[in-house]
């Protein structure tokens, strides 16, 4: 079967500039490339948007179910070269052997009290250190396949409503940007589907009544609500 | 009976992709807005203040907590004209106040009543469409499911979007049997596929080990 296996409106008129043709029969193929492309990455947040917004489906729950490991560990004195909490907190990853993003969940009340978490998809740490003793409690929490899956959905590195958070990991940052790529990609999917669906005059009624139903459902929740109430 | 097959598959891949297509916009837009926790102003972002009295409140208020405290005030907030989903109310006993937000995608409220004098002020704050779209996005979410999905609005959010999750699944699924049929395109989509599968777990790969 050939590509284009529909005829459509600019293949049936003579006067069609091959421009126009040859826009009709890339945007069709980029729309199936990228489609192939993004798979997987559209597998992943579809499977865990359900699992996020089902925190009771008891397949998918995985802090319950983590492993535990705790230690003591020593560390060599942080030099006075390592001034504020990011630079420190780097420090005794880096000793540890720990990479991962910094999360910001406590207030510093005593100097030489440290405390502070580092998460990437699967794994949580819970980093105590005493700076004084120079020695760090640490508490690694491993959760499974499903936890990884959720956590990605996720990991940005940053929160809209903490603008404490920053990303300080280079790949929360590739994984951000392909997020971004991968929204774009879905941008571009829906864009080039509505230009494939109005190039086929005897679909276009139909799929007008469907679009027009589906954008008025989206609106009410996005913008019709705040006018009913 | 293939080819019927392959038309009704087709139809269903547009028909079903159109319906979809408003609620995967909103989810790919608002990707931006939460990757890089920005929201961009579109609208005017407003606030205004008001104080309603004669509230009534529930009997046994004290001792209500979680769902049970939100179900037993929806009659209050019904009252002060308030609507939409209440996250996580705050009891403050000493002062003898009770404050709870309640959400509307671009709308947030917060509703302080003081208990003695059956009294709330209520700010109520626009916070336009960005926010209304990552309000969306994130809804209803993982947290706190013991008391969330208490408005009419939130219960039939989730149902849509996860509509929409099943109907990117299926798209999917159809968009890959649409693609097999077409011979000449095997190849090169094979290639991509590939490419997309390697992108995918190299980076999961990465990211977690």
């Amino acid at each position: 079967m050939r590509s284009a296996t529909e005829p459509t409106a600019a293949a049936n008129r003579p006067a069609a500039s091959r421009l126009r043709v040859r826009l009709e029969r890339w945007n069709r193929k980029l729309h199936y490339y990228a489609g192939l492309f993004l798979l997987f990455f559209m597998w992943l947040f579809a499977v865990t948007g359900l699992v996020l917004n089902h925190p009771t489906w008891s397949f998918a729950e995985s802090w319950t179910k983590r492993k535990e490991t705790n230690s003591e560990r020593a560390i060599t004195a942080l030099g006075p070269e390592l001034r504020g909490d990011l630079a420190q907190a780097r420090e005794i990853m880096r000793q540890l052997r720990i990479e991962g993003e910094i999360l910001w969940t406590t207030t510093r009340m005593n100097a030489d009290q440290f405390d502070f978490q580092v998460r990437r998809p699967g794994h949580y740490y819970f980093i105590k250190a005493d700076l004084a003793l120079n020695r760090v409690t640490l508490r690694h929490s491993k959760v499974n396949l499903w936890g990884v899956m959720k956590v990605l959905h996720v990991f940005s590195g940053v929160q809209l409503d903490d603008p404490r958070q920053s990303r300080d990991w280079t790949l929360t940052t590739v994984w951000a940007y392909s997020m971004d790529a991968i929204a774009a990609g879905l941008i571009f999917m829906v864009l080039s589907s509505l230009y494939m669906w109005w190039e086929l005059p005897q679909k276009r009624l139909l799929g007008a009544v469907i679009l027009g139903l589906g954008s008025l459902i989206c609106g009410l929740f996005c913008i019709g609500l705040r006018w009913l109430f | 009976m293939r080819k019927r097959f392959y038309w009704l598959i087709r139809d269903l891949h547009l028909y079903l992709g159109l319906f979809s297509s408003p609620f995967v916009l909103l989810f790919a837009i608002s990707v931006f807005f939460l990757v890089h926790a920005w929201l961009p102003k579109i609208g005017s972002e407003t606030s205004n203040t008001r104080v309603v009295s004669s509230l009534p409140l529930p009997v046994n208020l004290q001792g209500l907590s979680g769902r049970p405290l939100i179900d037993a005030l929806k009659a209050t907030l019904e009252k002060a004209d308030v609507h939409g989903e209440v996250g996580f109310i705050r009891h403050m006993v000493k002062e003898e106040k009770l404050t709870i937000p309640v959400t509307i995608p671009g709308r947030q409220t917060i509703v302080t009543i003081t208990i003695a004098s059956r009294e709330a002020t209520i700010v109520t704050r626009e916070t336009g469409l960005a926010d209304a779209m990552a309000t969306l996005h994130r809804s209803p979410g993982e947290h706190a499911p013991a008391i969330r999905m208490n408005s009419f609005y939130m219960q039939a959010w989730r149902w849509l979007a996860d509509t929409t999750a099943y109907l990117i699944l299926f798209i999917s699924l159809s968009g890959i049997y649409l693609w097999y049929i077409l011979r000449a395109e095997r190849r090169v989509g094979f290639v991509l596929l590939f490419a997309g599968a390697l992108s995918f777990f190299g980076l999961a790969y990465a990211l977690s080990h």
